[in-house]
């Protein structure tokens, strides 16, 4: 009677991670799809931004091209991959569709991933938009050190996942998430060098802006981009991977403040 | 039949399905699970009955490995549900009490989706046979009836062909026709060799599907066994109509007089011998007792008998 066993060991092979991933994520580009007001203001923030951002002369620093895929990374993260994925976590708890999802055999991490896949790729496919923008108005120029960029693009898709998720821990409804994102939505995204250089601020102020999440993403972006730094200086490829220690290692560590945050205070159900 | 008894378990010599042992769970200073034991054979239906906040709930998310337990252990086929999750999973479909799933799928992607996370999906067409929704496969989550969705939401939970299964009020919301067709379900599972552990309000549910039965009060098992000794715990009935010309009815031990005659009810904890004694009576004084009923006591009365109980404060 107090005998016990350990599970029968299934006859059929279980799925590898990335197929229980796909499977989900299948599942939500369906209802992206489905979404046609979403579908259809992910093609226009990539037109609205090539259109705008030489209009309003944003960051005069930087070359028209660079600027509008600084603009365009930028932007996305924060209006698209954080705040879509706050809303889109937090509305999925309150529906008790995250808790259903934990009880078959996807772990935590491949639901919130399998979940993030189509903002992921939303927020990939606008910035590849403007990069065509960019070629098409003739001002592509080729970056200055390749991988910064992608660093920072996939780093800071990364960071802006894992921040969505810690910051639905103080996020009650899908509604309050336009309040609750307002920190990381304006105040760090105008302290990030990418509507005001840093550059006119005053030292202190903009070594405390350095520090912000969004920051570091900037910062590499301008470096790799067009070999320009925090404070306007131009500088070649060895320059850029010289200056780029601080931003990489500040988002490093925002990086790994979000995970322990989100780690700790997501919720899968509602509050009882 | 008390908290501090060994673990309820089936006559049976058989590695259980499901072994909790002093399981605990507390929300800050408040412990709703105080406790508990109890085992789960393979092919067989365990039933946790109790009022709103008696802790089954809280007791299911450890064994769905939602939770942490606060204290005590649970094995589900041998293996803890929270740290040997990956091993636990493959064999156990859960059916929470509510849950939610994303309105604009259609019910058969919601279950090709599902099923490509499972690692032996039964083939969609089955699943959707099996509870009933073969002919709404095409219509849009958000388009079903609440009934149609909680067997929607069963056919998930038994789409990865589980040998442990979890049914948290599987039949809340449902129609008695949709409800009958979840017992034959229940029924199906249980004659193919499944663990099944359910809860519910329905205690007719539970007389129906449960082999043993377990009523929890303010977090502790309170009484547990089958069905015949939970009724036990409780007196049985006799009733009987009387004409006014009757001689006076004898006293007979063990018996408390709950009616007077016309229409006379007695509760007692020895059916046959009162009610020998009550028609050898009859036929010596040529009595005619009608309207004669003698009933031993139902799950429903013992888990009244327990909720009264709860409500009557101790002296």
């Amino acid at each position: 009677m107090t005998t016990t066993h350990a599970p029968a060991p299934p006859t059929a092979t279980a799925p590898s991670r990335l197929r229980r991933v796909a499977a989900l994520a299948g599942g939500e580009l369906r209802l992206f799809l489905r979404n046609r007001t979403a579908v259809v203001n992910s093609g226009l923030l990539p037109l609205l931004l090539v259109a705008a951002v030489p209009a309003l002369g944003i960051d005069g620093e930087l070359p028209l091209g660079p600027r509008l895929l600084v603009a365009a990374v930028g932007v996305t993260l924060v209006f698209v991959t954080y705040y879509n994925l706050v809303i889109t976590y937090v509305a999925r708890r309150e529906e008790l569709v995250l808790q259903r999802m934990r009880t078959g055999e996807l772990t935590g991490l491949e639901v919130l991933v399998g979940t993030a896949v189509p903002t992921l790729l939303v927020t990939l496919g606008q910035v590849a938009l403007v990069a065509v923008g960019v070629v098409v108005l003739g001002e592509w120029s080729a970056p200055v050190e390749f991988l910064l960029p992608v660093i920072a693009l996939l780093g800071g898709a990364l960071l802006m996942t894992v921040l969505a998720a810690a910051s639905t821990s103080f996020t009650r409804s899908a509604e309050s998430a336009q309040v609750t994102t307002l920190p990381l939505v304006v105040v760090t995204s105008a302290l990030s060098g990418l509507i005001t250089p840093l550059s006119v601020f005053p030292e202190p102020v903009a070594l405390a802006a350095r520090l912000m999440p969004v920051t570091p993403v900037v910062e590499l972006l301008q470096l790799g981009l067009a070999g320009v730094t925090w404070d306007g200086d131009r500088v070649d490829a060895a320059g850029a991977w010289a200056a780029a220690p601080l931003p990489l290692a500040v988002l490093a560590g925002w990086l790994l403040i979000g995970t322990v945050a989100a780690t700790r205070g997501f919720r899968w159900a509602p509050r009882r | 039949m008390h908290p501090s008894a060994p673990p309820v378990s089936a006559p049976v010599e058989a590695a259980p399905a499901i072994e909790v042992r002093d399981l605990r769970r507390s929300y800050g200073d408040f412990e709703a699970v105080r406790g508990i034991s109890f085992e789960v054979q393979p092919g067989e239906v365990f039933a946790l009955l109790g009022v709103n906040g008696a802790g089954k709930t809280s007791a299911l998310e450890v064994l769905e490995g939602l939770a942490p337990a606060g204290g005590g252990t649970v094995r589900v086929l041998g293996a803890d549900p929270v740290r040997e999750r990956a091993r636990v999973r493959p064999h156990l479909g859960v059916l929470l009490q509510a849950s939610g799933l994303p309105g604009d799928l259609t019910v058969a992607e919601t279950l090709q989706t599902w099923a490509g996370t499972l690692t032996d999906p039964r083939p969609v067409p089955e699943a959707l046979a099996q509870v009933q929704l073969a002919h709404r496969a095409d219509v849009r989550v958000r388009s079903l009836s609440g009934g149609e969705r909680r067997r929607l939401d069963l056919a998930l939970a038994l789409l990865g062909r589980p040998r442990v299964v979890v049914l948290d009020e599987p039949t809340t919301g449902l129609d008695p026709e949709s409800r009958r067709q979840v017992w034959g379900l229940v029924r199906d599972l249980v004659a193919d060799g499944a663990a099944v552990v359910l809860t519910t309000h329905h205690l007719e549910e539970a007389e129906e599907l449960a082999d043993r039965v377990a009523v929890l009060r303010d977090g502790q098992i309170v009484l547990s066994g089958t069905q015949e000794e939970i009724a036990e715990t409780q007196p049985a009935t006799l009733r009987f109509t009387l004409d006014e010309d009757a001689p006076e009815l004898p006293r007979v031990a063990g018996v408390q007089v709950v009616a007077q005659r016309p229409r006379v009810e007695w509760h007692t904890r020895a059916l046959q011998p009162v009610l020998a004694e009550l028609l050898a009576w009859a036929a010596e004084h040529h009595v005619v007792l009608r309207a004669l009923e003698a009933r031993s006591a139902s799950l429903e009365q013992a888990f009244l008998a327990v909720a009264a109980e709860a409500r009557t404060p101790s002296a």
